[in-house]
């Protein structure tokens, strides 16, 4: 028996000549926390807002519990937005808030007061009950906005860039307690966001787009660790992923990617699978290098331009060939420092090799 | 001979009805120097920022350029250049006339516009971009345009507000290492304004701390991480945010016992010796400062065993962040890859007593 809960089809939408999204097409599970990951403008917001029915798609379907929507008004969807600017009621006690949805529909008395206590309750806003939003916090209307749509009941609760007003302190706070919500109430969240940290801590299923293309939809840890091609590499991590475009020689047993004077070597059992002379580029994060005091059999070198310290470690910016690559090194490194050479060894395992002209990843983790 | 510093502000308060923005601060800046600004939102930084530049009057205290008084000049007299976040272009006008125009404006001959544009432009890296219109422009090119055409003038010093905070992450991680080489190689002096902590440390070579707008500290970059001046600084400046947690201080005073949460701490005998006098204090530890322990792992000397139960779990790619409750008490700790721990579940620590910070409780301060 199938658990899902929400199924998108080969969806599209053309505002004129623009295609805001394109053929997207993915499923998420009953209880799945799934972020929609992407820079402005790759159509994330537009995908929330044809899931919600506030934009009619071009083509392609929309089902939830198995059935179309797409003719069904926003009103009649059983979905809960919640926008980054917390529209809650200005004149209404937090009470009163989180009662609207139920008095609209009309439920009885005792059933309003049992289910604002209860939401008011996991949402930490059993004291605040009498407030006005004005003598709120701005995480605390947040919560409020997000309390007055759970208290709804809906079949998925859609949050639309939730923590984009918030201070660093109170981001890190409502990460923590949206995670826990989630957990306590196994509700199905579709998650709207620019930001990887926030996608990462709270997605079980990460969505990742770019101009209206799905790039790819897996879990964190495979979107983090195996990015199926170059864009997903460089939009998650900090700093991004190092990128060196070359073309891979064979000379006797040894194996390299070059790039300029400079060459990276790649095992055999990587790189004996391409052809030779093939162009491609390599992509490797920077918490992945470790410098070596000595040159070793697979690292290679790079000249140190900067040093950013961030505290326990530094980020190095170095020359490789006609590039730069970013490492993270260790603070008290003493090798880090402007016009020395460091030797680098990658972690093999985590190093991906990317078509130069699509981008596309060459080969799949492990294959 | 003594020469004075470039920048010098002396006791500079302001404030806006009841609110204290800026609270005697003083402050110096050498030529070809890069001072950062650091505070969380509200804390002073464009207000202190704006007095310097002449577009807010100080309720008391002075501004100095070069030993001159400046205090009543007017912003155009004082040679001074701000960019800020919201960067305006001339949308009719292409990138080279943008970059001239503070040239065509003081009449500079034509010969030397052009030297200097295509100077300015080369360390930008936007030759390419000099003949297109501002509106074909992507965000981090508007940006560099703009800074290049603060660069073409010489003036005294350059404020920054934000400059990069509109930008997309990996923008604004590659524009920071150009800023700082360009600033260096100009031999130009930046006041740089940011609430981002990565950025300041990256930076700056000396960060000043604003909090309700006094200065809090004033180090550099290495030097505010490791020995922040009070736990409000420690906890802006890292991420995770460093763990300030109660602790109790007995025994005698050449062999004190730290207890946290119940538990005692194992001190090393160079660590007593940092050991306050007081009986209550607050202790800071840094999230790297405390490593889990699997299987049967011992504890190294100079780290201290605890142990307690999984109180959070944050995944974020390839690593993920742990709490642990040891007798009421949280820490925050990074492990190295993806956990799947249950609330509740028993976990043992190894703390490194060498890196314990300690705060007075009420004042906050270090001792």
């Amino acid at each position: 028996m199938s658990n899902i809960k929400l199924e998108i089809i080969n969806l599209r939408k053309e505002y004129g000549d623009l295609v805001a999204v394109d053929d997207l097409s993915l499923s998420v599970e009953q209880g799945e926390t799934m972020a929609l990951l992407g820079p402005s403008g790759c159509g994330k917001s537009t995908t929330l807002n044809m899931i919600v029915g506030l934009e009619q798609p071009t083509s392609g379907d929309i089902l939830i519990d198995g059935k179309s929507v797409i003719n069904t008004p926003s009103g009649k969807r059983n979905v809960g937005l919640v926008f980054q600017d917390y529209a809650v009621f200005t004149n209404m006690t937090v009470e009163k808030n989180l009662a609207y949805g139920l008095r609209v529909r009309k439920e009885p008395k005792d059933k309003i007061a049992s289910e604002v206590l209860r939401v008011a309750d996991f949402m930490g806003l059993s004291d605040k009950i009498d407030r006005k939003p004005s003598e709120l916090s701005a995480s605390e209307l947040q919560r409020v906005a997000i309390g007055r749509t759970l208290v709804t009941n809906p079949d998925i609760l859609l949050l639309d860039e939730p923590l984009s007003n918030l201070e660093a302190d109170d981001r890190n706070r409502m990460r923590r307690e949206l995670r826990s919500i989630q957990a306590e109430t196994g509700q199905t969240v579709i998650y709207v966001t620019h930001d990887q940290i926030e996608a990462l801590s709270l997605a079980h299923r990460i969505a990742v787009m770019n101009f209206g293309h799905l790039m790819q939809y897996d879990t964190a840890e495979n979107v983090y660790q195996h990015p199926q091609n170059k864009f997903v590499g460089s939009f998650l991590g900090n700093p991004p992923m190092n990128f060196v475009k070359g073309v891979l020689r064979k000379e006797g047993d040894r194996i390299f990617i070059q790039n300029g004077d400079s060459s990276l070597p790649v095992p055999t059992d990587i790189g004996s699978k391409i052809e030779n002379n093939s162009g491609l580029i390599a992509g490797f994060r920077p918490e992945t290098l470790t410098v070596t005091s000595n040159e070793e059999d697979f690292s290679f070198s790079a000249e140190v331009l900067a040093v950013e310290p961030q505290g326990p470690e530094s980020v190095v910016t170095a020359k490789f060939g006609d590039t730069q690559v970013k490492v993270v090194v260790p603070s008290e490194s003493e090798s880090a420092t402007d016009g020395n050479k460091l030797n680098l060894m990658p972690n093999f395992d985590l190093l991906a090799l990317f078509d130069p002209d699509s981008g596309v990843r060459l080969m799949k983790h492990g294959g | 001979m003594v020469t004075d510093p470039l920048l010098e502000i002396r006791s500079i308060s302001k404030a806006f009805g009841n609110l204290q923005a800026l609270d005697s601060i003083d402050l110096k800046v050498d030529k070809g120097s890069l001072i950062v600004l650091l505070g969380p939102a509200g804390a002073g930084k464009t207000t202190l920022l704006r007095c310097i530049a002449g577009l807010e009057n100080p309720d008391a205290g002075d501004v100095l350029i070069n030993g001159d008084e400046v205090t009543k000049w007017q912003p155009n007299q004082r040679d001074i250049a701000m960019i800020f976040d919201n960067l305006a272009l001339y949308p009719n006008k292409n990138g080279y006339e943008n970059i001239a125009s503070p040239l065509r404006i003081a009449k500079a001959p034509k010969d030397q516009i052009k030297s200097k544009v295509d100077e300015v432009a080369g360390l930008l890296k936007i030759e390419h971009i000099l003949d297109r219109l501002p509106g074909t422009f992507s965000g981090g090119e508007k940006q560099r345009v703009a800074l290049g055409r603060a660069m073409v003038r010489e003036p005294h010093f350059y404020l920054l507000d934000e400059p990069l905070s509109s930008l997309d992450f990996m923008l604004r991680i590659d524009l920071r290492t150009e800023l700082k080489r360009l600033q260096k190689e100009l031999g130009r002096t930046f006041i740089f304004a940011t609430p981002d902590y990565t950025e300041a440390l990256a930076l700056a070579d000396q960060v000043v701390v604003l909090m309700d707008g006094k200065v809090a500290q004033m180090a550099p970059a290495q030097e505010l991480y490791d020995k922040p001046a009070s736990k409000e600084v420690a906890r802006f400046v890292g991420n995770p945010a460093m763990n300030v947690v109660a602790a109790q201080i007995s025994g005698e005073s050449g062999d004190p016992k730290l207890i946290i949460g119940g538990s005692s701490i194992d001190l090393t005998d160079s660590d007593k010796t940092k050991v306050p006098s007081t009986k209550d204090v607050e202790i800071g530890l840094r999230p790297t400062a405390i490593t889990l322990l699997e299987g049967d792992d011992s504890v190294a000397a100079g780290y201290a065993k605890v142990s307690g139960v999984v109180n959070d779990l944050e995944p974020l790619g390839m690593h993920t962040t742990v709490g642990i409750e040891v007798g009421g008490e949280s820490l925050v700790f990074t492990v190295e890859g993806v956990r799947d721990y249950q609330d509740g579940t028993p976990i043992s620590v190894a703390i490194d007593t060498s890196a314990l910070h300690y705060f007075d409780p009420t004042s906050g301060s270090r001792l």
